[in-house]
């Protein structure tokens, strides 16, 4: 087991691309190995040791490698970007892409994150104790797919456009959703258990299960009657109707 | 400036030198016959020296380039590099920014390209975009195939007015040649329909695409234009297309060429050298074409090479385009140019396990194998519809190992034994071979041949030296060596300028517009500009005046004269 600990030096004020904080990047390296690292922070390189302090504890291969970060990294985008395994905490609120194309591993987010969380993720586990920002699991400007597989869970509420253009995989919102989750989807679950708005727009294929209130339907679905999920009576709605599309969608 | 390349393994189809050992003196961007004892000396050692890439397809510049980049974001995510103290940043893969385009040309020994088609009335966002492009000398070819005036005058049999229309067209867009896409079935898609043969009957204008053909290929020569016809066939991209290709190929034979060069240009074979009758019985008829190709000399083509991966197809064809877009249920973007011509724009994937794809990917190579000239079939991926361009050098090692080939076909859909002739085709291309398709055959087809494609005395100093002995590698079994230096030369020279060395760009001049001015009688050009002013009048959405391509817009122009009538200057 190796164990990374990463705290910022002083505020960050200027946003800073960390796609090179994951496991994959850290481990079996010692504490001068990582500082040396580069990073860049808007458009001027530099290196992790500049920016934060890092403490190493073991030597392990990165499924056995456990990174905590601490202190304030909501200006700190692309954490675990691509990280195929082990073990990542973050422990305040992150910036945005935290875990995007991530294949595998856990990362948690005891605070918010920002947008774009776990964008085009094809596997493993995000976990966010606060809120999501947009597009939460979607596919960046252009993708065709979104996530592919893998699992997010929020406590919390997430904004607008959770899963759009999902593949595969699962999401779950503990608290409420913004407008026009699961739009385009082609694949995948998204559970919402709280309240939403125009469900599964444009979807092809892929389920969405809301528990809460759907404040607005988009008139692009048939109703097939109720069914029962996991002994929980629902609406069942299949389309969208428009482009023949196979999605499910259930509303209580 | 004087430059001594010495100890090079010479490979000039034009001047006959097949690797043998030959010093190449440079002076003021030319080659010339010998330098004094001031010249800086590049010792090659034995390596592979060629003239520089001339590509006479590819789509680099313009509206459909840019529309690309519009709906593909997601590409430009990718080939990232950022900016150097001599580089500007690098972006994307099939829609590359403009500055990778110049770069990643010149990182493999490429220094002359020529964008495939722009409207007229597009023209100058297309020399805005070639104004910016780095390093490589380029042109546009101007579509005329299915513009309202062409066949207007197509149909009042008048060669005159279409010859001073042909003039201007290339005045007004800074054109260096006439293309022809679709002919009439540009027009056709402005209603929903298309042509689906050379006798097709254009609705309103009373012409059918083999009359557009022919008239433009007379009116071609009667210019005496650099290069021939460029002629993207009617139904292509449907099964059963060879068909209309052979055809329209026949038609070459009524013209006679003015000058030492084609009559007609085919382009983009992969996808207009199908056979079976849908997309179940698809095959391959490159054999066919091939067999045509060996028994004529007036036509030439190029492959336009399947990659497997991401491309983006972009063509003037809007009604194939329409087609793929149904297919593949993705983006789709659809251009109509008023009274000029449509255009389409689809990204595909070209998956390995997809039967089409797999027999598409054979016939590109097929032709280049089967068809005995070199000269008669240029290397090209119609960037970016077949795939990028940088997958040049994975074509090179394509053609000149069978080995290769062989374990690529093990990875496609078994249609590819079935339904196409490439694994039993055992022929391997040597280095003289590749530098025909690569640079003298472009440069002949394209008219350029004095200045382009050869290292002979008055040639331009555009030279590659790549990191390969040729003498000392068997290119048949060492095929991964042989991709990888051609995919970054050791040194480019553009005019007479080192500007690309071990693979890295190292300077970053600004190379050459080369565009046709042809002179005609100035009463052909009266009574035809009556016509055109009319069309302003009543249909174009814009003036006259602000239709030209200023001089504004092409600050490095290399003006090629041509014309019925020759005008002395004093």
């Amino acid at each position: 087991m190796q164990t990374v600990t990463l705290k910022p030096k002083k505020e960050i004020k200027i946003s800073v691309e960390a796609e090179n904080i994951s496991p994959d990047k850290f481990a079996g390296k010692t504490e001068k190995d990582i500082q040396s690292i580069e990073i860049w922070m808007g458009n001027r390189r530099t290196t992790i040791g500049e920016l934060f302090s890092v403490k190493v504890e073991g030597s392990a291969p990165a499924a056995d490698t456990k990174l905590v970060l601490e202190g304030d990294f909501s200006r700190v985008k692309r954490i675990g970007e691509g990280m195929s395994g082990g073990l990542m905490i973050i422990k305040g609120n992150v910036d945005m892409h935290v875990g995007a194309k991530m294949s595998g591993g856990k990362i948690t987010v005891t605070g918010n994150a920002d947008s774009w969380a776990g964008r085009e993720m094809k596997g493993g586990e995000l976990i966010i104790e606060g809120n999501a920002g947009y597009y939460l699991g979607a596919g960046y400007r252009g993708e065709t797919c979104g996530m592919r597989g893998g699992k997010i869970m929020v406590m919390g509420n997430a904004l607008d456009f959770v899963g759009e253009h999902m593949c595969g995989g699962e999401i779950l919102v503990k608290g409420n959703a913004g407008i026009l989750p699961g739009l385009s989807n082609n694949g995948g679950k998204i559970v919402i258990e709280g309240n939403t708005s125009r469900p599964g727009s444009e979807m092809a294929k892929g389920t969405i299960i809301v528990n809460g209130t759907v404040d607005e339907m988009m008139p692009v679905f048939k109703l097939e009657g109720t069914e029962a999920v996991e002994g929980v009576a629902y609406r069942k709605y299949t389309g969208d109707v428009i482009i023949s599309g196979k999605g499910v969608l259930y509303v209580k | 400036m004087e430059l001594l390349i010495k100890n090079g393994a010479v490979y000039d189809p034009k001047n006959g030198i097949k690797g043998d050992k030959t010093d190449i003196s440079i002076k003021d961007g030319k080659i010339v016959d010998k330098v004094s004892s001031k010249a800086s000396v590049i010792d090659a050692g034995g390596r592979l020296v060629m003239p520089g890439g001339v590509d006479a397809h590819s789509h680099i510049a313009g509206a459909k380039v840019n529309v690309g980049r519009i709906m593909r974001p997601e590409d430009t995510r990718s080939g990232l590099k950022p900016r150097t103290k001599i580089t500007r940043p690098y972006t994307g893969y099939t829609v590359p920014n403009v500055y990778a385009m110049g770069y990643r040309y010149a990182q493999m020994g490429y220094t002359t390209v020529f964008e495939a088609a722009q409207a007229i009335m597009k023209a100058r966002h297309t020399h805005e975009e070639l104004e910016e492009i780095p390093i490589i000398d380029k042109g546009a070819l101007t579509l005329f195939g299915s513009n309202w005036p062409t066949m207007d005058f197509v149909r009042e049999k008048n060669m005159d007015k279409l010859a001073a229309y042909v003039a201007w067209g290339l005045l007004a867009s800074r054109g260096f040649g006439v293309k022809v896409v679709n002919p009439g079935g540009g027009e056709m898609w402005g209603f929903g329909k298309n042509v689906t043969g050379l006798d097709d009957v254009v609705p309103n204008f009373d012409v059918t695409p083999r009359d557009i053909i022919v008239s433009l290929m007379k009116v071609n020569e009667m210019l005496g234009l650099p290069h021939s016809v460029h002629l993207h066939c009617n139904n292509t991209g449907k099964p059963g297309d060879y068909k209309t290709t052979l055809a329209s190929m026949e038609l070459a034979k009524q013209v006679r060429p003015s000058k030492d060069r084609q009559v007609l240009h085919v382009t983009h074979l992969t996808f207009n050298a199908m056979g079976g009758t849908n997309w179940g019985d698809f095959e391959s008829k490159a054999d066919e074409i091939a067999n045509f190709l060996n028994n004529s000399e007036n036509v030439t083509t190029d492959m336009g090479q399947l990659i497997f991966g991401s491309a983006t197809t972009m063509t003037a064809d809007g009604p194939l385009q329409y087609a793929n877009a149904k297919l593949t249920h993705g983006k789709w973007g659809n251009g109509d140019v008023e009274l000029e011509d449509a255009s389409g724009v689809v990204p595909m994937y070209y998956a390995r396990q997809v039967s089409v794809f797999s027999i598409m990917w054979a016939i590109g190579l097929e032709l280049a194998l089967l068809t005995k000239d070199p000269y008669k079939v240029l290397l090209t991926t119609d960037h970016p519809n077949g795939g990028p361009f940088v997958n040049y050098p994975e074509v090179i090692a394509l053609l000149m190992s069978n080995k290769k080939r062989q374990e690529e076909i093990k990875t496609l859909h078994e249609a590819v034994h079935k339904r196409t002739k490439i694994p039993g085709i055992e022929r391997e291309l040597d280095f003289n071979d590749i530098a025909i398709m690569t640079r003298a055959g472009s440069a002949k087809v394209l008219g350029l041949l004095d200045t382009k494609g050869h290292l002979g005395a008055g040639a331009d100093a555009d030279i590659a030296i790549y990191d390969i002995q040729p003498d000392q590698i068997d290119p048949s079994v060492e095929h991964a060596k042989v991709k990888s230096a051609f995919s970054s030369a050791a040194y480019t020279i553009k005019g007479g300028e080192i500007v690309v060395k071990d693979g890295q760009i190292v300077a970053t001049p600004m190379g050459r517009t080369f565009w046709v001015d042809a002179s005609v009688p100035d009463q052909h050009t009266d009574i035809m500009m009556k016509d055109i002013r009319l069309k302003f009048k009543n249909y174009y959405s814009i003036n006259l005046a602000n239709y030209m391509v200023q001089d504004a817009y092409v600050t490095h122009p290399n003006v090629v004269k041509a014309g019925v009538i020759s005008v002395e200057v004093s």
